[in-house]
């Protein structure tokens, strides 16, 4: 590991666990995590899909919100590394996607033509349970190491304590309240990223975007403010006109 | 856990409503169905009663079915206090799940005496939502305290979902398919209902309903239809037989 790359994941794990200090939002924690994991893994994609504890799998927060992205994390919620990790509860990974088509016939071809060369997945692990999993997804074909699993694994691990730490000062609530409310929240989001897409005429990715920048700079809760344009309480326009740049822009 | 038990469940309510051969409502057959499968003591659900395109004041609810008598004094005695798990659920936006009552008293101190004294020990709400589509909560009590297990949480929130498509189908007027949509990991149905809420500047939940009967009425599946939404391709407008398509169908 280099020194630049220890530094990176001393400053991530600082910043992780200053967001974890107060009452936060655990969307944009999750979604910080994944960003977090494409720099220090040096990954081009990552995603967190988590269990709706019915039989099913949701993807909840990613490194960008690119519809491809979103649409391939959908697709590997049946079949790919991120089932295989959380069935095994193991990491699993992939050193060239377009050799996998026996392993995963639906993934490795969607993955293989949105780009990607390499996966990796690593399992969300709270006592026996397997909440979810982190998946990394890149375009060169550099597999992920020994070390960046490892690193990974520790990502995973510090995403489910944001689970479950959230909220953990007002009062002790079960893993099921919280993993449900955070479900429930991110429908939320993509509800009020398609009110803000259409006024605003933005892609997905911009109204994320726009709405995550408007959270922070008005220091207020994603969900929050995704609940306020979805109840109608705050308007479209008082974030599209608030907007300090016309032009789409990357993270932060 | 797997999705065979969402199937399990599925043909367990419809089998009872066969044997009921209509004289019961779908939400009664369910909450009986839903005593039985978590063993608890009552169950009962409650919609949101103002669904039009209100003014986005606070809806009033109405209780729809309750297994017993304990069951509409808890939902009663929420109303009176204005607290308590269904109200709490829908504020957290996951299920509230109290497994002894009498640690509550601080949570809710109107709600907690009153529930303790009509029999109540342990209670657990699980919010009716699609997003911020409210449509109700199905809540179930039992008269001794103890947690649920993970598998009856895992039957609990298959059931919730069966009573949201419920809901959904009653304000719909017709059966629509089951209740596998709301299982769907693609985000594309709630994109397009939040650019549908903003292409008719109404609530969340008309513009659910408005792209379901487009679906519907167009015998298309619900996800092919919201692509057409979010791939700007299909338009709503104010009148509901004139869904406004950019390219041919």
């Amino acid at each position: 590991m280099t020194t630049r790359r220890e530094q990176r994941l001393a400053q991530t794990f600082v910043t992780l666990s200053d967001t974890l200090v107060d009452d936060f939002d655990v969307l944009d924690f999750l979604t910080l995590l994944a960003e977090r994991a494409t720099t220090l893994l040096e990954v081009t994609a990552a995603g967190v899909i988590l269990s709706d504890q019915r039989g099913g799998w949701h993807p909840t927060a990613a490194s960008t919100e690119d519809a491809h992205l979103l649409q391939l994390l959908a697709t590997q919620t049946h079949e790919g590394p991120c089932q295989d990790s959380i069935t095994t509860s193991a990491p699993v990974t992939s050193s060239d996607l377009s050799t996998e088509h026996a392993r995963w016939p639906t993934f490795s071809e969607a993955a293989v033509s949105a780009g990607f060369h390499t996966a990796a997945a690593v399992p969300m692990r709270l006592r026996r349970q397997t909440i979810g999993a982190l998946t990394l997804l890149d375009t060169t074909p550099a597999a992920v190491d020994t070390n960046g699993v490892q690193l990974g694994q520790a990502l995973a691990d510090q995403a489910t304590v944001g689970l479950l730490h959230h909220r953990a000062l007002r009062r002790e609530e079960t893993l099921s309240e919280q993993l449900q409310a955070t479900l429930h929240h991110r429908v939320v989001i993509e509800q009020a990223k398609g009110i803000l897409a259409e006024a605003g005429n933005l892609t997905m990715q911009q109204a994320f975007q726009l709405l995550r920048e408007h959270a922070r700079v008005h220091d207020r809760h994603l969900t929050d403010l995704a609940n306020s344009l979805t109840n109608r309480t705050t308007q479209p326009a008082d974030l599209l006109t608030a907007r300090p740049d016309p032009t789409p822009h990357n993270q932060e | 856990m797997s999705q065979d038990r969402r199937t399990v469940l599925m043909s367990r309510l419809e089998n009872r409503l066969d044997a009921a051969d209509g004289t019961a409502s779908r939400m009664g057959v369910l909450c009986a169905l839903t005593v039985e499968q978590l063993a608890v003591s009552g169950a009962g659900a409650t919609v949101l009663a103002s669904l039009a395109d209100g003014d986005g004041q606070d809806p009033s609810r109405g209780l729809v079915h309750a297994t017993n008598e304990v069951s509409t004094g808890l939902e009663d005695l929420q109303l009176t206090v204005g607290e308590g798990p269904c109200l709490d659920a829908f504020v957290t936006g996951g299920p509230v799940l109290v497994a002894d009552l009498t640690d509550s008293h601080t949570r809710w101190p109107g709600f907690t005496p009153g529930a303790l004294a009509l029999g109540a020990a342990a209670v657990f709400s699980f919010p009716l939502h699609i997003g911020a589509a409210r449509l109700g909560s199905l809540d179930v009590y039992h008269d001794r305290p103890g947690k649920l297990s993970d598998t009856q949480i895992s039957d609990a929130l298959i059931l919730a979902d069966l009573a949201t498509h419920a809901v959904v189908t009653e304000l719909e007027g017709h059966a629509s398919g089951d209740a596998g949509w709301l299982a769907d990991p693609h985000a594309e149905i709630h994109q397009a209902t939040g650019m549908i809420q903003a292409q008719l500047n109404t609530t969340t939940e008309v513009a659910l309903l408005r792209l379901r009967a487009h679906a519907y009425t167009h015998a298309l599946p619900l996800i092919d239809v919201a692509r057409r939404v979010t791939d700007r391709q299909l338009r709503f407008t104010d009148e509901p037989d004139d869904d406004q398509q950019d390219t041919p169908a």
